[in-house]
């Protein structure tokens, strides 16, 4: 079994007899990342119409549907309507703590069974049950930590409360995001992302996805299709009082 | 082509191809559809050409330093409760994956594309072992299904038509369906759905893995990326070691151009950043996260003829743009890699005896070069590695002298003009509408499949002359 020391040793003594291609570096980092990141989130403050604007352009692009509300009591509506439309039944959520203690009971009165993820530590059994229910859903509603108006995608983060799976296995995804959440470049996230990993504290769970419309495959003669592991629709809200 | 049929020499292997009518309309329809796309994103996309060059500089400055980087990779996987392991071979690495399966008691593997467990033939492995590994991807389903080879990087069942896809699922499931790509992934998405609920291990690849952070990155279209490392109760990713890259700075650099240079998308549907296992608190994810570091032949190419090649991004984008490659598909390579850049990354992992036949597969036209993301010199690697293949006397002999003669023609002035007017004279019985159709006896495969320019009548070095008169 070859260790790490072999490895990087066999690395090593291949890289001596080289002096490489070409002088090279690799991208300049930001210096004080976090000072940056506030900067950029200072300027949006300001340019957050002109990034949703970009945002819709190429959400819809990409086949999603935005939808602009004043409130979380809007964005409920407009969830259930969603739903009502796609003879839709289930749902699951992210956690309260992260979306609002208002959401699921507003979606019940609309009619729909929700499964909320509750917060805390989940043992197995409630592990399951959430699985099994993101399973079953036909809907599922996440936030979105960001949205990137240059090639219109969610990014969400995964934590406590932050499910992966209900992004992921229901058939529609709705995502609800503010002003707060937008950003103009993938050169901007990569700042933030610099940002977060310098500070241990803030990246409470391990996985990053960026969601840039429905799951699309053209594997067969080319042939566009949507939906074929990840949800069909994507739908974001952008709700103006967050 | 089936899997035991990579014994079949490389020239029939084209031949096959080249004779096979649905292939050719494929072939030619797609990797068109995939260079319109990428020309029309980089178009639309004016800093596009400043950050290939940030890329490639990148790629190179991550090499220089690769002992360091790969060191901190490990260490900050390895803080966040992962687990690295090291593989100098691909029998290690297989060796490596099968254990970490027996030892936890896994039966049912899924998986998400990954070009490095195909060149490793890991689902071969496991199959022998009595695990059973389920490839994701549509694509890759498809031709697991169909027990052949991908055909290209980013289309892997593009030789197959829906008839047949149809017919594949049918036999499978034991049901008849329509010849409807729609219905076809209706069906598949139901089935892996199960699978993906019932594996107990997940196993991916890595596009990069971001040193600074402990990251794998992987990008797809379908999402299967996000499902195998979010349902099983284990994610092992297998990398080869050229996939790091220093910071989250740089990862933007390549997803801007990445998936512009695959499919012409500003980004793929599906970037997915996984940190280890899942954390406390956290109601998904695996309990288990495996990262195996494979060499199997880079490392002999750091300092080598290839060294370039280790920048690959897997993009696809010189397959679709190569003569060669448009002409006869991935399957008439005989190997995990095909297209220009495979010829190199073949040679790298089977040695160069691996591509006498292939390394003339290539016309040397400069396209791929011009084409790939990261600006990749094919073209000089691919001369330099016929020089080697020259000079080890491992190319055929025939090639060989002629190649030899051409060389003592073109640096001959006198005997370049002489050979110029045979040529003319000899070509006239096969000259037909402008074109050099049909030659005879041993000269056939040069035009059997396409027609050549003749000898123009009057050459440029004659002409040229006659305009300084
Ligand atoms: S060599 Fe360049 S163009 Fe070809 S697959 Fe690799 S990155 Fe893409």
């Amino acid at each position: 079994m070859t260790t790490r020391a072999q490895f990087i040793q066999r690395v090593r003594g291949e890289m001596a007899k080289t002096p490489g291609l070409f002088a090279a570096r690799s991208a300049d980092r930001p210096q004080e990342p976090g000072a940056l990141a506030e900067t950029i989130r200072r300027q949006l403050a300001e340019r957050w119409p002109a990034a949703l604007a970009r945002f819709s352009e190429e959400f819809e692009r990409v086949g999603g549907v935005l939808y602009r509300v004043a409130d979380m009591e809007e964005a409920c509506a407009t969830i259930s309507r969603i739903a009502r439309e796609r003879s839709a039944q289930r749902v699951v959520t992210w956690a309260t703590s992260v979306l609002g203690a208002e959401l699921e009971p507003r979606l019940r009165a609309g009619g729909l069974e929700v499964a909320g993820e509750t917060a805390g530590l989940p043992g197995e059994a409630e592990r399951s049950r959430f699985r099994h229910a993101s399973a079953q859903a036909d809907i599922g509603v996440t936030g979105a930590d960001l949205a990137v108006a240059e090639t219109g995608s969610l990014v969400v983060l995964s934590g406590p409360g932050k499910a992966r799976s209900a992004s992921l296995l229901p058939p529609y995804h709705v995502a609800v995001f503010g002003k707060g959440a937008l950003v103009e470049s993938l050169e901007q996230v990569g700042v933030i992302f610099e940002a977060l990993h310098r500070d241990p504290g803030t990246m409470s769970g391990a996985s990053i996805s960026f969601i840039t419309g429905p799951s699309r495959t053209a594997d067969i003669e080319l042939t566009l299709t949507r939906g074929v592991h990840g949800p069909r629709e994507v739908h974001a809200i952008f709700v103006e009082s967050l | 082509m089936s899997v035991g049929e990579l014994k079949v020499p490389f020239v029939e292997r084209a031949h096959r191809a080249l004779n096979d009518r649905f292939l050719q309309e494929a072939l030619n329809t797609a990797t068109t559809r995939f260079m319109t796309l990428r020309h029309e994103a980089f178009q639309a996309f004016p800093q596009g050409e400043a950050l290939r060059e940030r890329a490639r500089e990148i790629k190179e400055a991550t090499l220089q330093k690769l002992d360091f980087y790969l060191e901190q990779l490990a260490d900050n996987v390895e803080r966040l409760g992962g687990h690295v392991h090291w593989a100098a071979t691909g029998d290690e690495a297989r060796g490596i994956i099968l254990r970490l399966a027996q030892e936890r008691g896994v039966k049912l593997v899924v998986k998400s594309k990954s070009m490095a467990t195909e060149e490793i033939e890991l689902n071969e492995a496991l199959e022998h072992a009595g695990i059973t590994p389920v490839e994701t991807d549509l694509g890759e389903y498809i031709i697991q299904l169909a027990r052949e080879k991908p055909s290209h990087i980013i289309a892997p069942a593009i030789h197959k038509t829906k008839g047949q896809v149809a017919e594949l699922f049918s036999r499978e499931l034991k049901r008849p369906l329509a010849a409807d790509p729609e219905v076809l992934t209706k069906v598949a998405r139901g089935e892996l759905r199960e699978k993906f609920l019932q594996a107990d291990m997940g196993i991916t690849g890595a596009n990069f893995a971001v040193a600074d952070t402990g990251t794998v990155v992987l990008i797809t279209n379908e999402g299967n990326g996000r499902l195998v490392t979010t349902l099983p109760r284990i994610h092992v990713a297998l990398m080869g070691m050229e996939k790091v890259i220093p910071s989250m700075t740089d990862l933007m650099v390549f997803l801007s151009i990445l998936p512009r240079s695959a499919t012409g998308q500003k980004i793929s549907s599906y970037v997915t950043l996984v940190r280890g296992p899942r954390r406390p608190g956290e109601m998904d994810g695996p309990e288990e996260f495996h990262l195996i570091v494979m060499d199997n032949g880079r490392s002999s190419q750091l300092a080598g003829t290839l060294r370039e090649a280790l920048y690959c991004l897997r993009c696809g984008a010189c397959l679709n743009v190569c003569p060669v490659y448009r002409q006869i598909g991935g399957h008439a390579y005989g190997y995990t890699y095909s297209g220009p850049i495979g010829i190199l990354l073949t040679a790298m992992l089977h040695g160069n005896h691996a591509v006498r036949d292939l390394a003339h597969a290539s016309s040397l036209c400069g396209a791929c070069q011009e084409a790939c993301p990261v600006k990749i010199d094919i073209p000089r690697m691919l001369i330099e590695l016929r020089e080697h293949l020259d000079r080890e006397r491992i190319a055929p002999l025939a090639e060989r002298l002629i190649f030899k003669s051409f060389a003592r023609v073109l640096t001959t002035p006198a005997l370049y003009r002489v050979l110029g007017r045979l040529g003319r004279l000899l070509q006239r019985p096969f000259v037909k509408d402008g074109r050099l159709g049909a030659l005879p006896v041993f000269l056939r495969g040069w035009t059997d499949h396409r027609d050549l320019p003749p000898v123009a009548e009057r050459s440029f070095r004659e002409r040229w002359r006659e305009l300084e008169r």
